[in-house]
């Protein structure tokens, strides 16, 4: 009787083991095969660097992946500072529609990318900004916007507007309340959003599949038209760097900002 | 209605031993408060009883029956929780109802033992709210309610009380001593508030680092403890040391204090007396001597601190402090730095063992 | 402006303008203005800019439910959502309830790590990562040969089933995300004094944990059934020939066929839909967050 526990403790760690392989066995099989020699991903398995060689000459993808990493990086820059000012002005100030302006942050992060993405397809072409390295980057500042308000504002519930007034109190006026106080208190949460965003833009596909052109593409894009056209182990091997990037920045951004872990 | 036994049962949690061979006898429909400091055992003691953890040694026997590898839900027990624990996803008439749907009742004896139940605890009129629009004490009574409609053999209090504002709190403990009473349900309480402990119970056993170090009627524990420990967790007392002397202690500049109370002791070892501060009477110096009470000391008021009903005094003598209570009832008090004798009856002193 | 905000939040809009302008005027330029211009467009029987004529239609919305192919790829999409939903909730949960109720310790929170990590990282890779599993003469192939005694060819890919397995993969860290924060919010008290009322652990589970996890379980389903019903790559890459789904249709239209109006009144149907779920949901979302 005693031991159901300890059994159902047991059953639930081999049930988590489950969960686990399925989530990472592809993953892991197709980072072997990006070292296997067979370009057909036959067995028995042969180590070899080679699709990383051909890779590392592939001027597409490399063209490509500077892209991606390029507008990752400008998209996590802008909306990290429109979304910290934007929440700090949700967090600060009292005001009619302000939990409209709240609302309005779902929309971009519910609504599927497919409906997102060809409704800027249309309008960037209608109003004459049309596709390109430009409108993909217009439309990713738009998608991170959201989750940097968010993860931002989350950090804001745990500071203590007394702090503000206090520093008030003592002199300090609007702008260096900011810098110097509630500033550093949020800066876990505004890192936090900041990579967020880089995740958002960098993983993006969707929305920059709309908005691409030939040789205006991010790397998701590339690999879904390589995909389309017939696998090959070169696209394992940027898979499996892509992976172990955004696998990467996640782990950081855990470290930063601990999601439900609290407690 | 059954009695409960807990026999030389230990709890270990990794290296830190959280109940050390614990017996305890609780009598059947009687009172018991569990009362310790934390980290003293009481309230893991009580999770055994419950059933939530299992015992690493001992037996725990409710009625005739040994229940130590029982699991919660078949031990038929009730428990009221520190912080209630009602369901919040169901009304207050489903949540006392909970207990008896989950056995399969009908649907009307159900609606019969809830309404009772309600009826007891005085919330005839709630049923239908939900716990979240119910104040404290509210809430309390739906979880004693909850507790006790299964008609268990023994109902576990967690420091029920312990949640609720001051005012309130004393209005339950008469309530709930009084629905105790009214169903004469064997009921063990855990709590750390020893005023509590005292109002409440018929018995008190007090924990302490996972031993079981006093227990009898409140009472003779407050009027003749065993151990420097349960003098002054229980209730507030002046402790001094000295050497043995058969019926009391030599204090250290040789005044004799005489015990009337507590243990007697072989001369020649070390010992200690307790005084509860409201049994010691205090007169200026300078006054004329009252009529000896026995034991007599000398010191001078270094403190003197005003509480409404009564005041206490902090004497100072050769270095130590010794607290004494005196009911505010007109008569003149004494200023800080007065010099002022004390004096108390042998019954009054309480002789222990040394510690 | 400055002086009183000792006074507690301030009011008004106007100080908070300039923080808050740049952001939402750049969500109504790439979010908002764009989904108003699709819903116009949708009227429209060619592209404004293309020099060509153009006027005002219903035909694009004529053309999705006269012609039934439209309408049953509709269902098909919301079906396979449905499926991946309830599969993602059936995996999901019982990992969440592990996760809050069952663990305990400091390797609870790096599981739980683990198990949402796959969710931040590249979607389009990962549904590519099973078609190295599922393909003839692909690992799940091999494995299962050589662990049978007896020879089978298992080639998944291209399939229905590769479908739901790749959109389950995608979305099944949401669903355990969701209902982790909500199980974890449920006080281990409660659950002690249901047991000490006498229920047993179904009782509990059916009677307290799965009421009280209700608003993550359905965040988690509208999150996961949302945008399965709008997806195109997944079916596109697992599915091939069989996924064919409205998803994939809206894209032929933008970059296929090039009947934008009539992507846009599909894509417009399909954010109604969307609308008309997010509304229904609104009310548990909003007591779950």
């Amino acid at each position: 009787m005693m031991s159901a526990t300890r059994i159902l403790e047991g059953l639930g760690r081999f049930y988590i083991g489950l969960l686990l392989a399925f989530l990472y066995l592809p993953i892991v099989i197709m980072g072997l095969m990006s070292f296997n020699a067979s370009p057909f991903y036959q067995l028995p398995f042969e180590w070899t660097t080679k699709w990383y060689e051909d890779l590392s000459r592939n001027t597409q993808l490399l063209a490509a992946t500077w892209n991606s990493l390029e507008i990752a990086v400008i998209t996590t820059v802008i909306s990290t500072l429109l979304g910290t000012a934007a929440s700090l002005a949700l967090f600060r100030y009292e005001f009619r529609g302000k939990k409209f302006l709240q609302a309005l942050l779902f929309p971009p992060i519910a609504i599927p990318w497919l409906i997102t993405g060809t409704a800027m397809l249309i309008f960037f072409f209608g109003i004459g900004i049309g596709r390109g390295l430009h409108a993909i980057l217009l439309g990713h500042v738009a998608l991170a916007l959201p989750y940097v308000i968010v993860v931002v504002s989350a950090r804001l519930q745990t500071f203590a507007p007394e702090l503000e007034e206090a520093a008030r109190s003592l002199g300090a006026n609007q702008w260096q309340v900011t810098m110097r106080v509630t500033l550093p208190w949020i800066m876990p949460g505004v890192i936090a959003g900041a990579l967020f965003a880089f995740a958002v833009s960098f993983d993006q596909f969707v929305v920059s599949y709309f908005l691409s052109t030939p040789g205006q593409a991010t790397l998701p894009v590339e690999i879904y038209a390589a995909i389309r056209k017939g696998f090959t182990p070169e696209i394992n091997a940027v898979s499996t760097i892509i992976i172990a990037v955004s696998m990467g920045l996640m782990l950081i951004t855990a470290r930063f900002f601990r999601f439900g872990g609290e407690k | 209605m059954a009695d409960v036994q807990v026999e030389s049962v230990s709890r270990s949690f990794g290296a830190h031993k959280a109940l050390d061979d614990v017996s305890i006898a609780f009598p059947d429909g009687g009172f018991y408060a569990l009362l310790g400091p934390s980290g003293s055992g009481k309230t893991t003691l009580l999770r055994l009883i419950a059933g939530f953890d299992f015992p690493d040694s001992g037996r725990i026997i409710i009625g005739r029956e040994g229940v130590e590898r029982v699991p919660v839900e078949k031990r038929r027990i009730g428990m009221v929780f520190q912080n209630y624990a009602l369901f919040p996803n169901m009304s207050v008439a489903d949540n006392v109802a909970f207990g008896l749907s989950v056995r399969g009742e009908s649907k009307a004896s159900i609606a019969r033992e809830v309404r009772q139940a309600l009826d007891l605890v005085q919330l005839g009129k709630l049923g239908e709210r939900r716990p979240h629009q119910l104040s404290g004490g509210q809430r309390q009574r739906v979880a004693l309610a909850r507790a006790i409609v299964t008609k268990p053999r023994v109902l576990l209090l967690d420091e029920p009380l312990s949640a609720l504002d001051k005012a309130l709190r004393v209005d339950m403990q008469v309530e709930l001593k009084r629905i105790q009473r009214e169903i004469g349900i064997t009921t063990i309480f855990v709590t750390h508030d020893q005023e509590e402990a005292l109002t409440m119970s018929d018995r008190i056993g007090i924990l302490r680092d996972g031993r079981l170090v006093e227990e009898g009627p409140p009472e003779d524990i407050y009027n003749s403890p065993k151990s420097e420990f349960s003098a002054t967790f229980l209730g507030d007392a002046n402790i001094l040391r000295g050497d043995a002397t058969g019926d009391g202690i030599r204090l250290s500049d040789g005044t004799a204090i005489v015990a009337s109370g507590g243990v007697a002791n072989a001369t020649g070892g070390k010992a200690s007396c307790a005084v509860r501060p409201e049994r010691i009477k205090i007169a200026t110096a300078t006054a004329s001597p009252l009529a000896a009470e026995g034991n007599m000391l000398r010191g001078r008021v270094s403190k003197r601190i005003f509480a409404g009903n009564s005041s206490t005094y902090f004497v100072d003598r050769m270095g130590e402090v010794i607290k004494v209570h005196v009911q505010n009832s007109g008569a003149t008090k004494i200023e800080e730095g007065n010099d002022v004798v004390l004096h108390w009856s042998p019954e009054s002193t309480v002789l222990i063992s040394a510690a | 402006m400055a002086g009183n905000i000792a006074a507690g939040p301030l009011s008004g809009i106007r100080p908070a303008l300039p923080l808050l302008a740049p952001a939402y005027l750049w969500l109504t330029l790439a979010i908002f203005l764009p989904l108003s211009a699709m819903a116009f467009f949708s009227f429209m029987t060619d592209l404004p800019l293309s020099g060509k004529d153009w006027s005002f239609t219903i035909r694009n919305y004529a053309a999705f439910f006269s012609s039934g192919l439209y309408v049953t790829l509709l269902w098909s999409s919301l079906r396979l959502g449905l499926e991946v939903t309830l599969w993602c909730a059936l995996i999901g949960f019982p990992a969440a309830y592990v996760l809050a109720k069952v663990l305990k310790g400091r390797s609870r929170e790096a599981i739980f790590l683990l198990v949402i990590l796959p969710f931040w990282s590249n979607g389009l890779v990962r549904i590519f990562s099973w078609a190295m599993v599922l393909r003839e003469g692909g690992i799940l192939d091999v494995v299962l040969n050589a662990i049978l005694p007896f020879k089978i060819s298992v080639d998944l890919m291209y399939s229905y089933p590769a479908v739901i397995i790749g959109l389950v993969h995608s979305y099944v860290p949401y669903m355990v995300l969701t209902c982790y924060l909500t199980l974890q919010a449920i006080d281990d008290s409660l659950i002690e004094a249901a047991r000490s009322l006498g229920a047993s652990r179904l009782q509990v589970l059916r009677r307290l944990i799965i009421p009280l996890a209700m608003p993550g379980l359905i965040a988690g389903a509208v999150l996961i059934f949302v945008p399965v019903v709008g997806s195109f790559m997944e079916p596109r890459i697992l599915g091939g020939r069989t996924g064919t789904f409205y998803g994939t249709v809206i894209e032929d239209q933008f970059v296929a066929v090039f009947n934008w109006p009539l992507g846009a009144a599909l894509s417009f149907i399909l954010l109604a839909v969307v609308l008309v779920i997010l509304a229904a949901a609104s009310p548990v979302l909003r007591r779950a967050t």
